[in-house]
């Protein structure tokens, strides 16, 4: 009952602030933002390239331009049934200008002069791009020819890789016409087959939108990882504050630690369920209306596939276990501190091991199944977030599953008395700074 | 032998921080419907002494009984605690705050309610009450603590510092709300270095010293206990001239009024002498010393002649 008072005080005083309602309406604009903005800029040029294609052939323009034109085209534009991964490859890639070179009467000075010219136009002006793409004279004839790209960036593979793929393409399809192939059957030639992703599990398999699985994954462990930071670091403030107005005599002599530190912990993690439950019902909302205006319908997207009650049973099931692990920890480093800049300096290693599971997320999601994965899903303070992405990314054995709740419901248990053993001595000694002999003296004391 | 009104009992309690030994050996009762004033000076070991009796800290020796019972958590929602500095949420709203605490009392929020409105009126902070604690004056501050300190009704109030911060009409006011609850059957442990406030509140003292006691008893007792011995006197003019007259051992002046310790032996008629043709004199008293004295001749002593020389 007292830990109920608590709570409440605790939830009111999160959900009622500005800053609460801000967060909760502005997070999802500034996350569709985050991952929008860039895909659009790209989109729109801001990454554009201009590249000088110094021919030695002298027969590759009209091939080039094409080519260019055919792996830079929007989704539908390019009427020859280009599958996702096709789409998917034009949707990321920035704009690409080719300006085409003429050999001239000595193909070797033209590059010179064009290389030159890459040299001391650094600024930028009509004259500007950003290499020069070289096709020595015997391209057509001899195979084994080797192509050269010059580029004053020394790390722009990636441009480097499509004009590779474009005058590539331009080359085979010049030397089977001049072997007499007709233009039909060249393109029918040149045509590349399509790869489609397919996950395979015990329940079945299904069709794979690799990059939407990643994006909504990103996404979910985003919402698991968010409230444990901030309500991670509001329980932490909290405990400062009343630390330092004294409040906690008051409480401490009404009411155990246990009680004091179960009330804090979940009233706050209530408040980080209600805004992810918010924003969960935002990002349902704006898909149903999307899908109904059939916008995401017609590039394949099935919003039901993210938010499945299978994923939101798991969402709900590892985020409760994570806040708790890592609330405990940031409630003990707030006991121990004077202030929220002593708290937080102390922090940092611990945020630190938090980011662990999300700086991995991308080689687990990957590889859920591997061993390296499945050591770490099972590590108490990495499991939550570990084991939440190996759930989303393939089906555990249920005794994994199993095991790595078990595991931190232990942790948990034991972090509880721990911490509310560190709270009640910590919250107490006000001016210096505890020593690590110190904490464990309290703890075993207490 | 406790006697069934002893609400408080505080048997040979000691505690030590490091080397510093905060309480050394402390004993007292506080029984019901009794002020007890626990003063001492700063550093003294009141506010550790407080904080134990509320189970803040435990004691290193020595037990602590509260209702007859020695495990804090048996009563802890009797008793009523206001902390030294402010205990309270600085940004949250008057009325709210008294509520929450209530509820950690386990007091139900109907009577909680009716409660808070009864006292916050009667200390003039109905109209504030929807404020946010940190918007308040001090003296403000202060009643909400100290409403939040008796708003569950305890039996026991401990009050660290209860009028540090209230102008003089708020000290009135809640020197009598005190006292009224203690007519009530309540028992009050409060802590304070200001001895005149005590004189006219507390009904029993104990002085405690570097963490020990050094005087205990019903207040009239105890200054009684110190003899006739002292002369109030008032004046006009410059006080100077008390600390020549004759037969005194000690002059203490403040302003136009003057506390001087007799000699052993001494006659106050010829240090009335000495004085009339000195001063202009509004008072002449022979009495007891003021508690304010005491406090000095037992605590205070040392550290005043030591500056005095220097």
């Amino acid at each position: 009952m007292r830990a109920l008072a608590v709570f409440k005080r605790e939830y009111l005083q999160v959900v009622r602030k500005k800053s609460f309602l801000i967060l909760t309406v502005l997070a999802p604009f500034l996350m569709a933002g985050l991952i929008v903005v860039p895909a659009l800029a790209s989109l729109k040029g801001l990454g554009a390239k201009r590249v000088a294609l110094v021919d030695g052939t002298g027969a590759l323009a009209a091939d080039v331009e094409s080519e260019r034109e055919h792996e830079t085209a929007l989704p539908g534009s390019s009427g020859d049934g280009s599958g996702p991964g096709r789409r998917r490859r034009a949707q990321a890639a920035s704009a690409l200008a080719i300006e085409y070179v003429a050999p001239g009467r000595e193909v070797e000075i033209t590059l010179r002069e064009t290389v030159a010219r890459l040299q001391t136009a650094a600024g930028t002006g009509a004259a500007h791009f950003d290499g020069v793409f070289y096709v020595p004279a015997g391209a057509l004839e001899n195979p084994g020819v080797k192509l050269t790209y010059y580029t004053r960036a020394s790390v722009d593979f990636i441009t480097q890789e499509r004009m590779n793929r474009i005058v590539n393409r331009a080359l085979v399809r010049r030397r089977l016409e001049n072997r007499g192939v007709s233009a039909a059957e060249i393109e029918r030639l040149l045509q590349s087959a399509v790869t489609e992703g397919v996950q395979v599990s015990p329940s079945g398999s299904k069709r794979g939108r690799g990059d939407l699985e990643f994006l909504g994954a990103f996404v979910f462990v985003l919402l698991l990882l968010l409230p444990m930071i901030i309500y991670g670091q509001e329980i932490m403030r909290g405990v400062v504050a009343e630390k330092s107005d004294r409040v906690v005599e008051i409480l401490i002599s009404s009411m155990s630690a246990l009680e004091l530190l179960s009330g804090k912990v979940l009233g706050l993690a209530a408040a980080g369920l209600t805004q992810v439950g918010i924003w969960m019902a935002m990002a349902a909302g704006a898909v149903g209306v999307a899908g109904g205006l059939g916008s995401l319908g017609g590039i394949g997207i099935d919003p039901l596939r993210y938010i499945s009650a299978r994923t939101v049973a798991f969402f709900f099931i590892f985020y409760v276990l994570g806040y708790l692990i890592y609330a405990c920890l940031y409630a003990a480093a707030g006991a121990v501190s004077n202030s929220e800049k002593e708290a937080q300096q102390m922090l940092a290693p611990l945020i630190l091991v938090l980011m662990v599971p999300w700086i991995l997320a991308m080689p687990i999601l990957q590889s859920p199944e591997s061993r390296f994965a499945v050591a770490l899903s099972l590590v108490p303070v990495f499991t939550p977030i570990t084991m939440f992405l190996r759930v989303l990314a393939s089906e555990p054995p249920l005794w994994q599953i199993a095991l790595s709740v078990a595991l931190s419901v232990g942790t948990i248990y034991i972090l509880f008395a721990l911490t509310a053993k560190i709270f009640r001595v910590g919250i107490l000694i006000y001016g210096k700074r505890p020593t690590i002999p110190e904490i464990w003296r309290w703890l075993k004391a207490a | 032998m406790r006697e069934v009104s002893t609400v408080l009992e505080v048997a040979r309690v000691s505690k030590s921080f490091g080397a510093n030994h905060a309480v050394d050996d402390v004993s007292f009762a506080v029984e019901r419907g009794r002020i007890c004033g626990l003063l001492g000076r700063n550093g003294a070991g009141k506010t550790t002494t407080l904080r134990m009796i509320n189970g803040i800290f435990l004691p290193d020796r020595g037990a602590i009984t509260l209702f007859g019972s020695s495990r804090h958590r048996d009563s802890r929602d009797r008793v009523g605690y206001l902390p030294e500095e402010r205990g309270l949420y600085r940004k949250m709203r008057v009325l709210e705050q008294l509520l929450f605490f209530a509820e950690i009392k386990r007091r139900r929020a109907a009577e909680a309610a009716s409660q808070a409105r009864m006292w916050l009126e009667r200390l003039e902070l109905w109209p504030l009450r929807d404020r946010k604690l940190e918007e308040l004056s001090r003296g403000n501050q202060q009643k909400v603590q100290l409403i939040a300190a008796l708003l569950h009704e305890p039996e026991l109030l401990v009050l660290d510092g209860p009028m540090s911060g209230f102008d003089p009409v708020n000290v009135v006011l809640v020197r009598r709300i005190l006292q009224e609850l203690a007519a009530a059957g309540r028992a009050i442990l409060l802590s304070t270095h200001q001895m005149a406030e005590a004189e006219k509140l507390v009904d029993e003292i104990v002085l405690i010293h570097a963490g020990k006691v050094v005087l205990a008893g019903e207040i009239e007792a105890v200054r009684s206990s110190f003899g006739q011995n002292t002369l109030h006197v008032g004046f006009s003019g410059d006080g100077a001239a008390v600390h020549a007259a004759p037969g005194v051992e000690r002059a203490t002046v403040h302003g136009h009024a003057a506390e001087l310790r007799l000699a052993a032996g001494a006659d106050p008629q010829e240090t009335l002498a000495f004085l009339l043709p000195r001063l202009r004199l509004t008072r002449f008293e022979v009495a007891a010393p003021s508690l304010e004295e005491i406090f000095i001749d037992q605590v205070g002593a040392e550290t005043l002649a030591a500056e005095a020389a220097s």
